[in-house]
């Protein structure tokens, strides 16, 4: 992946842009506005620039909601703006200005802004702590605060998407698209499962948009695989493609219909010839497309059946997941919606193509031969759906010795799976957690926890497979 | 065994972690003789409330499965840098898993990435972040204190994760983190009394391109002249936070339903209200519960949290170095938190 200062906006690949407390996932294109609230902007200027540029927003010719974007290269520190702006009254009979009507100091304003404190808030601070502000008529001072908030909200920042900020921007949207997944839990996922990059992991999620499974993608490096299995037919996948994954990166990813991948894994069980691959399977990564071709021709007569049975499934089912899935998109970016029609444009045409293994289908093997060859060595669920018989489907595709962990909003789901796991003798270490999350604002003599805290962010079930055996007996 | 990647069959040398019970689970270094207090080679035996294991017959055995104890039995298990959170010999506080799982994924790790981090402490944090950064990224840790540098070392050879961290004792306020690592950090962690003092040598160790900084530090005022200092220095987003893991204990709990009449019937009609009640007819005589025998009991599965919990382990303040270049212009004010 690319470093350093060759970190620039391509089209094609999605950037964050941030205007004050907003932060958004675009897409880029050639021809490129993007909508930020009700204001229009094209982005062309930004195309090849290194990412990290700050812009300020010039309003096109005419028009007060078109903008265009300049490169700031010598902007003027916002403080200082803030505190010419403020001193600057528009009726001043009465004030007396000693230089002082201000009374936070620069620095004090400096570090609002580091804090992190919205230009709003920053307004705020400096009417409160404006002894002229009180003395101005009416008129000027909305006039005051309209002058304020536009001036601190002219300038945006591209930036690179991270986990980080993909799971920030997406909590705020509208956090009941990633089930009310906050950072911690999320960030709990990844310790609770083990994640470490040349391991091989088992995924359900379904609800979140893809950001567990690219959370979970970005962990890994060469030798590291992630299986996401899903429901419908094609994936949730926003937080995926906002990654801008290498190709190598999506190589460790295989995107699976979990009907289709157990299916397989029952067929390979259960099937005498493919015992014979065992040995061979044992090398297999999941970075070489040779576990595709090696295993095919073994699973071949096997699959042959199955495609069929798996294709007239698919179809039924097509129509209702592609109604579900634009119902998603289109509360999301518009740009993801493209992508995915564009996806489905491949997926139908490979289907129609003949004899040629739709790729649904040889990626479904792919998953069945390295979960078959190698067992996971993590289980991940983060369900919409009750999580029991899903996790139970999973469970026996993962090593001993390896963790899992079931996310879920509400707790009584996992209430009902920790008492059934309480019965059988392959899992241990059975832990219910709810995590609590408070944010504090840090700034010399008022520093106090933020006044808004999120009521919960979901509850995870997890523990550690063993092996359901009897006791050796000591020597 | 290796911290670093999963095996399957137990050898000589390795460390696993022997489970009890999720509240009790140990560290053995699976060797057939140690030394006893005698300085005397003996039989290595580990004593346990269900009884002795020999030490010796782990060796051979698969991780994850059952294994006897004289009096019981326990399972063995595969280190995870999660289990040696829970089970590593302390020498100073630690950090424990939900602190850690938020310093990852603040920090932004990935395989790769460079990380920094002061002091090294019991090497609690460290274990996961090699996990994160491993095969080709790599963790410089410090510490001052000779002792645990030279135990930390060892330990991560023993894990067979020396390849990936560099240990180096060193004051990082007084000296910085070293002419070796300029330039070249992705992230960085601090563990230390006095943070903010390390923050401009953070700055010199952190690549041009920038990246993350976290810190971790119990008090209040700590935090605030460190973020005093991740101001001064150009740094932005800064986000402080505290997070709690709270430990649900599921159960089936009965309640007895206190039998009441339905006062809204006619006389003759009166039934105790969801009382069984065993055919007792006035309300006022069950409620007394005196007769008829057993109360109807409400089961219900419930989580039920613990009386008590740690309610603080400190904060961590979390923040981003712009690129160099991007550093002096001035960048609109930076969101809250999630
Ligand atoms: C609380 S411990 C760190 C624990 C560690 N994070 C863990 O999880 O195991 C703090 C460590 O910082 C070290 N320390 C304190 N001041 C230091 C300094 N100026 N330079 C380097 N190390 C320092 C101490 O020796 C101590 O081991």
């Amino acid at each position: 992946m690319s470093e350093g200062s060759d970190e620039v906006v391509r089209v094609g690949e999605y950037i964050v842009l941030q205007r004050q407390s907003y932060t958004k996932l675009h897409k880029v294109s050639d021809h490129g506005t993007v909508m930020l609230g009700k204001d229009q902007i094209d982005i062309k200027s930004i195309i090849g620039k290194p990412l990290w540029t700050t812009y300020k927003m010039e309003p096109k010719k005419g028009s007060k909601r078109d903008f265009i974007l300049a490169e700031c290269d010598s902007a003027e520190s916002l403080a200082e703006q803030l505190i010419k702006a403020v001193s600057s009254g528009v009726d001043n009979r009465n004030i007396f200005d000693d230089g002082n009507s201000q009374q936070l100091s620069t620095e004090e304003i400096i570090s609002m802004r580091q804090e992190g404190m919205s230009g709003q808030d920053i307004v705020g601070q400096l009417v409160e702590n404006s002894k002229t502000f009180r003395d101005k008529t009416e008129y000027s001072q909305e006039k005051y605060l309209k002058k304020k908030e536009k001036k601190y909200f002219e300038y945006v920042t591209i930036r690179k998407p991270t986990i980080r900020l993909i799971a920030q921007i997406l909590y705020r949207q509208d956090s009941t698209k990633i089930m009310g997944l906050r950072m911690d839990t999320l960030s709990q996922i990844s310790t609770a499962a083990g994640v470490q990059s040349q391991g091989t992991y088992l995924l359900y999620e379904s609800g979140c948009q893809g950001l567990v499974a690219a959370a979970l993608v970005n962990s890994l490096d060469e030798g590291g695989c992630l299986v996401h299995t899903h429901a419908g037919n094609i994936p949730q996948k926003q937080a995926i493609l906002a990654m801008n994954f290498s190709e190598a990166q999506k190589s460790r990813l295989i995107s699976v219909n979990i009907h289709s991948l157990l299916r397989k894994l029952h067929q390979l069980k259960d099937s005498i010839v493919n015992t014979v691959s065992d040995k061979d399977n044992q090398s297999s990564t999941c970075n070489g497309d040779h576990v595709m071709s090696q295993n095919s021709s073994e699973s071949e007569q096997v699959v042959e059946v199955e495609m069929k049975l798996e294709k007239s499934v698919n179809i039924s089912t097509e129509s209702k997941n592609n109604n579900e899935e634009k119902v998603v998109n289109i509360n999301e970016n518009e740009d993801v919606q493209n992508d995915t029609n564009d996806r489905k444009r491949k997926h139908s045409d490979v289907e129609d193509s003949g004899p040629k293994k739709p790729r649904w289908e040889l990626e479904t093997e792919r998953a069945a031969l390295i979960l078959k060859s190698q067992l996971a060595d993590g289980l991940i669920v983060v369900a919409k759906e009750h999580p029991r018989n899903i996790f139970l489907a999973l469970l026996e595709w993962v090593n001993p010795s390896r963790p899992f962990t079931v996310f879920c909003l509400c707790r009584e789901p996992l209430m009902d799976l920790y008492v059934y796991l309480k019965s059988r003798n392959d899992v241990i270490a059975l832990r219910l957690t709810e995590s609590w999350l408070r944010t504090h604002q840090i700034l010399p003599n008022r520093t106090h926890p933020d006044i808004l805290m999120s009521g919960s962010g979901g509850y995870l079930l997890s523990g550690i497979v063993v092996r359901d055996t009897a006791v050796e007996t000591v020597d | 065994m290796s911290f670093a990647n999963y095996k399957s069959v137990i050898e000589q040398g390795d460390t696993v972690i022997l489970y009890l019970s999720v509240n009790n689970m140990h560290a053995i270094k699976v060797e057939q003789r140690i030394k006893n207090k005698k300085n005397e080679m003996v039989e290595n035996v580990f004593q346990t409330p269900y009884g002795a294991l020999k030490v010796k017959s782990l060796i051979g055995q698969t991780f994850g499965s059952k294994v006897a104890l004289s009096k019981g039995w326990a399972y063995v298990l595969h280190p995870t840098p999660e289990l040696w959170t829970l089970t590593l010999p302390h020498r100073t506080q630690i950090i424990y898993t939900p602190d850690i799982s938020i310093i990852l994924f603040q920090l932004e790790l990935k395989p790769g990435s460079v990380v920094l981090e002061s002091g090294t402490g019991s090497g609690s944090l460290s274990h996961a972040l090699i996990r994160c950064i491993k095969p080709h990224g790599h963790l410089y840790t410090f510490d001052f204190h000779a002792q645990r540098v030279e135990v930390a070392r060892a330990e991560f050879e023993d894990h067979l994760v020396s390849e990936y961290v560099t240990v180096q004792q060193r004051d990082v306020c007084q000296t910085g983190f070293g002419p070796d690592v300029k330039g070249v950090a992705d992230a960085v962690f601090l563990d230390l009394p006095h943070p903010w003092e390390a923050v401009p040598h953070a700055v010199e160790a952190m690549k041009e391109k920038g990246g993350r900084f976290v810190s971790f530090s119990p008090c209040i005022e700590q935090v605030q002249r460190t973020c005093e200092a991740l101001a001064q220095q150009g740094f932005i987003e800064l986000q402080t936070m505290e997070c709690l893991q709270k430990e649900l204990t599921v159960q089936t709990r009965a309640m007895s339903v206190l039998p009441l009449p339905d006062f809204s019937q006619p006389q003759h009609q009166q039934q105790p209200r969801g009382g069984g009640g065993g055919g007792v007819a006035g309300g006022e005589r069950a409620a007394e519960g005196g007769e008829g025998g057993a109360r109807e009991q409400c089961r219900f599965l419930t989580g039920v949290p613990p009386p008590s919990l740690p309610g603080h382990t400190g904060y961590l303040t979390a923040a981003s170095l712009p690129p160099r270049w991007a550093r002096t212009l001035r960048s609109p004010p930076q969101p809250l938190s999630a």
